[in-house]
């Protein structure tokens, strides 16, 4: 497991987090301090998630990918330079995700996730997963998060994107809430001394316990059950779409790319069929324009899923106040 | 057939790549942003920022590393994404966005401007440029966990200025000067009390006790003769401290007297606000403080940040003259006439205020704060995080792909909150507001009533106060409409300056007279109706009717995504190297906390809120904002009204 580190922040460290330490504290920042972290997949979605994380000052980062660096990767991702072709993408992504920030730990790992063994994630607090198949997810997932590590999953498809978050059965979390203040019968005694104003922001902390969902679950759920269809309003397009995405990315090794863009899109829409039959949920619940907006990775929608994934992953590095309750939160900007 | 280029369609990527866009800022959004336009595609951006790189910039601005410190954010910015994108065409000015050659032409070459501004009047600024330009505007805003991002269109959404926005809060001089109770209050003093010793004179900023507060008579006429002897001794003490600190040459050795001088602030001029009893009959008295009893006192360190530490009182009067030692020197080497501008990065500068503010609050029984927290009042400070800038610029790039389809119909506001609604939402977006027919920026002839004093306002308080400060022009051009067009106010130097110190009622202004206002730079008019008034409320010497009363902006701690104050900047402090950078960005935040069941009904659901930025005030003490310096987020003076 982890090493508990005794954190002193330094005047150097307090000078550069300033801004942060003034927002969630020196505390949690000193949680930070001693987390460490494994991000795999060095695409657009993981760069954006790598530089949140190093720049918050985690203790350390793993980038794993075995990827090799192609002409989009350069296009789609601000870590590799330009002239990082051939090379492998958790490398060339690794000198500049260091420059972010010299006092994190940053290390590149060139194996491939599916090969590591059991005991190499558990070395982590967390784990966030961008680019890995289904069922690598799931076998990670169920992995780590009985032994309290945070597991975290997100990946962008064109316009779309997702992140999934299981904190375990029993997370536990603090969560502010305002302090009732009971008010005083007592009389006035007369002339008294002014007091200083009370400080509005009055609050007291109450422990909380979450119990959160297995990826597998989330993706297994059973649509033909009653209850679970009459939600299907609340559920966005986008877990249909990841669904059939997945079950792409499992068929074929790879994402949708935009070089095969007639094969992939023909071959997406009869996924679509047969996922959506499968799951006995009408197809309608995902209208077939999806596959001109899901090819590559949009960098502004990297931008925001890396930013609600990087930040969630903050929070829990650093002991969880306003935990999140929800399972699974797809993102979808853009086109619907 | 569909053609991709990457993510996008083709014709959407030939667009992005072809078309110009102008970045104003180039700080926390900024970095954000520039880096998602060009992993977008886009080839032909300019940026620009007046402000220099700070260590506590790197914490979020990510194009920008240690080495950096001191450097112009936009150069350094455009040489990071360089890096990246070799490709990209970007232009970098290390300059202030109101400057005057960046006019409506300049504006016009741009398909798109997108802001990552942190101040109201530069967001006021360019907000009439590309209305002037027709050029669509993308405005942002940040505050710690909250954001926000909305289009601007003119003749189809709101304008910036449409809806009145809060001023920063103000505080009455006497509270400041005679009865504070809060923390805030003893800090506003330090400041002031800076000012007066180190840096600029101003007589809305006095510090020694206020003889003409009305709460202080037992009746009207002893206020009367207490406001007529203060007047005739000029204020007493404090005319007499800066006389007499200014007549020792500001002399270390002689300022440092701490018998003299520190016992004159925490003793005789508490004992003098002691004589005023009526004062004291429902507050708890101040207590003086005599400077030799001050005991030494062991002080309990601990672990944590040096800065958040609280000293004792003999720690804050000892740092008190050491700052004081120390920024007399700092004076007296500038040479004579020189004047210090306070910067909460300045350390001497901030170890002051900690000391002066901490001195005042145990004097008036309140518990004292670490320089930590009081470095975020005096200062201002928003605290900031990457992942938030992270998101509102990729928001800002999604809208931007809306307004270059031509699909502006799709466009609208979206708030990023800090926890999910109860529809799970943690983007809500909101229908475009359309433009308020009597906006005083984007209706067509704009027209204001303003309510003051003619016999007592003078010519460069209509200048600096009102229309640069309140209405944000800069460089007003002012005329009266009397069928003579006499001019009161020319934009070019020199020409009325013999006019400043006359009084409106001079000029034959008097209730009713209309003024025409242009700022040709922003190509805008505004028409002033002058309402004479002999009773102002005290500490006011302008009031803009129907506007909304002040309101105290609530502290920039979220407040379950509340009104977010932010903001600051405007006023006084020019940029130097050493200033603090603008990083934070001002928010317009609005209570989001349900999704409307129509995009319709989050009109009625919206409660505007927002920037706390000072400028705004009607107060006199509002230093003269020079507006070429975009502010920093903090260094500014809390604005207080006198």
């Amino acid at each position: 497991m982890v090493e508990k580190e005794d954190a002193i922040i330094s005047e150097e460290e307090a000078a550069q987090y300033d801004r942060q330490i003034r927002l969630w504290g020196l505390d949690a920042q000193k949680r930070l301090r001693g987390s460490r972290v494994l991000l795999v997949g060095l695409g657009g979605l993981g760069a954006e998630v790598a530089k949140n994380l190093i720049l918050a000052g985690v203790k350390g980062l793993t980038l794993l990918d075995h990827e090799l660096v192609t002409e989009e990767s350069c296009r789609a991702q601000f870590l590799i330079p330009v002239d990082a072709l051939g090379q492998n993408r958790a490398q060339a992504s690794l000198e500049r995700a260091q420059f972010l920030n010299p006092m994190v730990e940053v290390e590149a790992d060139t194996d491939k996730a599916e090969d590591k063994p059991d005991d190499f994630f558990l070395k982590f607090n967390a784990v966030c997963l961008t680019h890995c198949s289904r069922d690598f997810m799931v076998r990670v997932d169920q992995l780590c998060a009985p032994k309290n590590i945070k597991v975290f999953c997100g990946d962008v498809f064109g316009y779309h994107g997702y992140m999934f978050a299981d904190l375990g059965q029993e997370h536990q979390y603090v969560e502010e809430k305002p302090k009732v203040v009971k008010q005083s019968e007592d009389a006035n005694d007369g002339p008294e001394a002014k007091k200083p104003k009370v400080d509005p922001n009055e609050t007291t902390m109450v422990k909380k316990t979450a119990s959160f969902c297995s990826l597998k679950e989330a993706l297994e759920v059973d649509w033909m059950g009653g209850k679970a269809k009459t939600n299907f309003k609340n559920i966005p397009v986008g877990y249909f779409l990841l669904q059939v995405l997945l079950k792409f990315r499992t068929d074929k090794g790879r994402d949708p790319q935009p070089d095969s863009y007639t094969e992939d899109s023909g071959l997406l829409l009869q996924m679509r069929e047969d996922v959506l039959e499968a799951m006995g949920v009408s197809i309608d619940l995902l209208p077939p324009n999806f596959v001109s907006y899901c090819f590559s990775e949009m960098s502004p929608v990297c931008a925001v899923v890396g930013g609600v994934l990087g930040q969630e992953i903050v929070k829990l590095a650093r002991a969880c106040r306003m935990g999140t309750r929800r399972r699974r939160r797809p993102k979808q900007p853009g086109p619907s | 057939m569909v053609q991709l280029v990457g993510p996008l369609r083709k014709e959407l990527a030939d667009s992005v790549s072809s078309c110009r866009v102008l970045v104003v800022g180039a700080g926390g959004i900024g970095c954000e942003l520039l880096k998602n336009l060009v992993l977008t595609g886009f080839r032909n951006i300019e940026v620009i920022d007046l402000d220099t790189i700070d260590v506590s910039n790197l914490n979020r601005q990510f194009l920008f590393q240690k080495k950096h410190v001191g450097k112009s954010k936009a150069q350094v910015a455009k040489e990071s994404v360089v890096q990246f994108c070799p490709k990209a065409n970007i232009t970098a000015y290390h300059d202030s966005i109101m400057n005057p050659d960046y006019s409506v032409e300049f504006f016009r070459n741009f398909a798109l401007v997108m802001n990552a501004l942190d101040n109201r009047a530069a967001r006021n600024h360019v907000n009439r440029m590309c209305l002037a330009a027709d050029i669509p505007l993308i405005e942002s805003g940040t505050a710690g966990y909250l954001g926000q991002v909305t289009i601007i269109k003119k003749g189809l959404t709101e304008c910036y200025e449409c809806q009145p926005k809060p001023t920063q809060k103000t505080f009455p001089g006497c509270t400041i000067r005679n009865t504070p109770s809060e923390p805030i209050h003893c800090i506003v003093w330090a400041k002031y009390l800076f000012n007066q010793l180190f840096g600029e004179e101003d007589a809305d900023q006095e510090v020694s006790p206020d003889t003409a507060d009305p709460e202080a008579a037992w009746d009207p006429s002893e206020a009367a003769a207490r406001a007529t002897a203060s007047e005739q001794d000029g204020d007493i003490k404090r005319v007499s401290t800066k006389d007499w600190a200014r007549s020792t040459g500001y002399d270390p050795v002689k300022l440092f007297n701490k018998v003299h001088y520190t016992n004159s602030l925490f003793k005789d001029d508490i004992m003098y606000l002691l004589t005023m009893d009526k004062l004291w009959r429902k507050r708890k008295a101040p207590l003086p403080l005599e400077w030799s009893e001050l005991q030494k006192q062991e002080e309990m360190l601990g672990g944590g940040l040096k800065d958040q530490h609280v000293l004792g009182v003999y720690g804050y009067s000892q740092l008190f003259s050491e700052s004081v030692k120390t920024l007399s020197s700092q004076l007296a080497e500038r040479g004579a006439g020189a004047e210090l501008v306070w910067d909460k990065d300045d350390p001497p500068a901030m170890d002051f205020v900690t000391a002066a503010a901490n001195l005042r609050m145990h004097v008036f029984s309140m518990n004292m704060k670490s320089r930590f927290d009081i470095k975020s009042m005096a200062g201002n400070i928003i605290p900031a995080i990457a992942t938030t800038n992270a998101v509102i610029a990729g928001l800002i790039v999604l809208e931007a792909l809306k307004v270059l389809s031509g699909d502006l119909d799709q466009c609208c506001t979206i708030f990023l909150n800090k926890q999910p609604n109860p529809k799970k939402k943690l983007l809500v977006p909101c229908a475009l507001d359309p433009p308020n027919l009597n906006c005083y920026v984007c209706a067509s002839k704009p027209e204001v009533t303003v309510r003051l004093n003619v016999s007592s306002t003078m010519i460069q308080t209509l200048q600096d106060k009102i229309l640069k400060e309140r209405f944000g022009m800069v460089a007003p051009d002012v005329q009266i409409e009397d069928g003579k067009g006499t001019i009161l106010i020319s934009s070019e130097e020199g020409e009325t300056e013999g006019n400043n110190s006359k009084f409106l009622s001079d000029f034959g202004i008097r209730n009713g007279s209309r003024l025409q206002a242009d700022d040709f730079l922003q190509d805008y008019t505004l028409l002033v109706n002058v309402l004479h008034s002999d009773e102002l409320g005290k500490d006011m010497e302008f009031e803009v009717v129907g506007d909304a009363p002040d309101k105290a902006p609530t502290p920039s701690t979220q407040e379950e995504g509340k009104n977010i104050t932010n903001g600051n900047k405007d006023s006084a402090q020019p940029s130097t190297s050493s200033t603090v950078p603008t990083d934070q960005d001002d928010v317009l935040i609005v209570d989001s906390d349900e999704e409307p069941s129509s995009s319709s009904d989050c009109g009625a659901l919206k409660r505007k809120l927002l920037d706390a930025e000072t400028g705004e005030a009607p107060a006199k003490r509002q230093r003269l904002s020079q507006q070429q310096h975009a502010d920093n987020e903090d260094d500014d003076d809390l604005i207080a009204l006198d």
